[in-house]
């Protein structure tokens, strides 16, 4: 049998395996006497080691046969010390480094005798008391079943059926415990949910009781209760109707598609010049089809944020043993979905960040003691979602962000003017993120290493995203990233300035109105535009962009533009109109300036930079 | 004693209709409301038996009404009237403690026997 079909499979899953191990690991250290991370390791390694041996992999299977060894003689001796836990950890990390070495062919190359050795030693640790005789870590292996299976099908004539279904749910709710819900709810909101459902309900109600009950819901079709022998919705069957699809391909899919909505564009405008007629009735069935199958390609890619925020705790772990600090680390939000070509980009500004909290946010515990605060720091990362918007935020309540010593350097540098006293949020995050900005000098072995805060904005930006930054001194410090929730199209608005197209995503707009010179002002030196009774500062597009040549002859247009509180008016010389455009990410040469987040084709093949509305807003830096 | 609603849309053009509806079939309307805030504070003043509540309205949506009325009454018996297509918006309602739903159009059956339904 030709093994190398497999080994893609093998890497994925194994990968799989070692997280979910290393995430059980860090549980099982926190709360060494619980009973289920320990087995759920064992499972891990008693998988891995399964797998492996089928690739007949040697020393992949020798390694985990030995911490399985281990981990069996652990579930009998269950007081467990550090050293164990980081011998653990040191096996995950060979394993993880192994299986890529292994799918390449050479298994043979990694050394495994001295873990296997330690490993074995661990095992021979004398007990240093007799185990309490009724230690069972493990569960039974199926639970008692209470209950009655009730299954339910919704008329499938109705609307809403998802909705439907959700109310008898919550009506069984009302008449017992309810529990084992298959499909789980998440799937009830899919378009594809057929109506059928099923749950355990734990009830002193007879069963034509809970039938009626059941049955008043409205477009209830069938109640049926009893031990199903042959549930059309086993768990076996859910599985049956996915598959595994290559991420490469997935996304080919969902270029090609952003690029059928952009050519959508060009045919429903050209439609639009022929008249109204057959042409342009297919032309919007077209536009209509390119943009549901944009959508459904979105949805394919959506990835829950746990993909990335998994390794967090390992890396927050290390890093704070490192440094002699004491971190309590909590992840909230990790079923949030993000289009994955964003998350993928995500690891390393969020690590960044982490490493700033541990390295200059969390204070030593004795100096956490003296200031009263516990002497366990707290690091959380959290992620929140809507339709269109993720925030991901990392906060800590270490000892912030000393405003004194970077106003001092920032002034010293020219980021802000001389005699300033004060430096507002906003204008933190812009000092903070300059260039090569540091205010300590001294880079540590932790904090000087991987990317800047300038590669994080920077890095957010080319994403369609922003960062905020509050902190307090003496409090702590947080960090918002604000991200689209899928790349690739957004609704953009048309400018024109000098003989360039420009396009101002809709996202960043809060109006535009007609340009004229008698609203301009000043204020601080800095030009400003009156709109209805609210002055904001003027920027001049074709100022910033250096655009030479004669003044505009058209009707020059402000561009009100709107990032969180902050407002500006931005001058162009006209607009165009409104157009979907497909966003390729962009790498400005260092130097540009940092207005640009990325740019697109236009749909007549004209191409146009994309203008960052967050970079327009603080222009104070460049003003 | 017929049974009281309370009546939530921003569209005085669909108040009237559910009114109609409502009125009938022998049922009282005691108020209208056209924003969640409002729905929220007449809910509060009138104790309606029943409250019908659009999704969409300006200044609080229904769902976060419906969160605020349950707050205050977790017994309050709500019924959303949803455009076809918000599926989401009405799971999300339901878990907030709406009771049930009926989808735009409305046929003035559907309305009376989810009302009924509701009052139960």
């Amino acid at each position: 049998m030709d093994l190398t079909r497999y080994a893609a499979l093998f890497l994925t899953e194994s990968r799989e395996q070692l997280a979910a191990m290393s995430k059980a690991l860090l549980a099982w250290e926190r709360q060494p006497q619980a009973s289920e991370p320990a087995i759920t390791c064992f499972r891990a390694m008693h998988t891995f080691k399964g797998m492996a041996a089928a690739m007949g992999y040697p020393r992949l299977t020798e390694l985990a046969h030995g911490s399985e060894s281990l981990l069996e003689h652990l579930r009998h001796e269950p007081a467990t010390g550090r050293p164990v836990f980081n011998l653990l950890f040191r096996v995950v990390d060979t394993l993880e480094q192994g299986i890529g070495l292994a799918v390449e062919g050479q298994d043979g190359r990694l050394e495994v005798a001295p873990l296997v050795e330690e490993l074995a030693a661990a095992v021979r640790v004398p007990r240093r008391r007799a185990a309490p005789a009724t230690q069972d870590v493990v569960p039974p292996d199926a639970p008692a079943r209470a209950g009655r299976e009730i299954r339910v099908l919704i008329d499938p004539g109705a609307v809403m059926r998802g909705a439907r279904a959700m109310l008898v749910v919550r009506k069984a709710e009302s008449l017992g415990k309810v529990s084992g819900l298959r499909p789980p709810l998440a799937a009830f909101e899919l378009d594809g949910f057929d109506g059928a459902f099923s749950f355990r309900l734990e009830s002193t109600l007879s069963d034509p009781a809970v039938v009626g009950q059941l049955e008043v819901v409205g477009d209830v079709a069938r109640v049926d209760v009893g031990e199903p022998q042959v549930d059309f919705r086993t768990e076996a069957g859910n599985r049956r109707r996915q598959i595994r699809v290559d991420l490469r391909r997935l996304d080919r899919i969902m270029n090609l598609a952003s690029e059928l909505v952009v050519a959508k564009g060009r045919l429903v405008e050209l439609a639009g010049l022929a008249g109204q007629g057959p042409l342009s009735e297919v032309a919007d069935r077209i536009g209509r089809i390119a943009s549901d199958l944009y959508g459904e390609a979105v949805q394919t890619r959506l990835t829950p944020v746990w993909q990335v925020f998994d390794r967090f705790p390992r890396v927050v772990r290390d890093l704070a043993s490192q440094l002699g600090k004491r971190v309590r680390f909590d992840i909230e939000g990790e079923d949030t979905l993000l289009d994955r070509a964003i998350l993928d980009e995500l690891g390393e500004p969020l690590i960044h960040l982490l490493r700033n909290a541990i390295d200059h946010g969390i204070e030593a515990p004795r100096d956490r003691a003296r200031a009263g605060k516990p002497e366990e720091g707290t690091i959380r990362v959290s992620a929140t979602g809507d339709r269109n918007t993720v925030l991901i935020r990392v906060s800590d309540d270490g000892a912030g962000v000393d405003r004194s010593r970077v106003l001092e350097a920032a002034i010293e540098r020219g980021l802000v003017p001389p005699g300033s006293s004060v430096l507002p949020d906003e204008l933190l995050l812009r000092v903070l993120s300059a260039p090569g900005f540091s205010t300590s000098g001294k880079v540590s072995s932790v904090s000087g290493r991987g990317m800047g805060m300038e590669a994080v904005t920077t890095r957010l930006r080319g994403l369609g995203g922003s960062v905020e930054v509050t902190s307090e001194r003496g409090v702590g410090s947080e960090f918002t990233l604000r991200l689209p929730m899928t790349l690739a199209i957004v609704k953009a608005l048309l400018a024109r300035v000098g003989n360039e197209q420009y396009a101002i995503p809709l996202a960043g707009i809060a109006e535009t109105v007609e340009f004229r010179t008698d609203r301009l002002g000043a204020l601080e030196g800095r030009e400003t535009f009156q709109l209805r009774d609210e002055v904001l500062p003027a920027v001049r597009l074709r100022e910033w962009l250096g655009v030479a040549g004669a003044p505009p002859t058209g009707r020059p247009a402000a561009v009100i533009i709107e990032v969180g509180e902050q407002r500006a008016a931005v001058v162009v010389d006209a607009l165009i109109g409104q157009q979907e455009i497909l966003v390729e990410p962009f790498d400005a040469p260092r130097g540009t300036l940092p207005v640009f987040s990325g740019a697109t084709l236009l749909g007549d093949g004209v191409p146009a930079l994309i203008v960052d509305p967050a970079a327009l807003v603080g222009g104070g830096l460049h003003g | 004693m017929s049974h009281t609603i309370l009546v939530c849309d921003d569209a005085i053009f669909m108040r009237t209709m559910i009114s109609d509806i409502l009125a009938q079939a022998g049922f009282e309307v005691v108020g209208e409301a056209e924003t969640g805030r409002e729905a929220v504070e007449k809910y509060r003043q009138l104790k309606p038996d029943l409250v019908t509540m659009d999704i969409v309205m300006p200044d609080m949506g229904g769902i976060e009404a419906v969160r605020e009325i349950c707050k205050d009454d977790p017994a309050a018996r709500i019924l959303m009237c949803s455009a076809m297509g918000q599926q989401a918006l009405v799971v999300e309602a339901i878990q907030a403690g709406a009771k049930d739903f009926v989808v735009k159009p409305f046929q003035p059956s559907r309305v009376l026997e989810a009302v009924q339904r509701v009052l139960g």
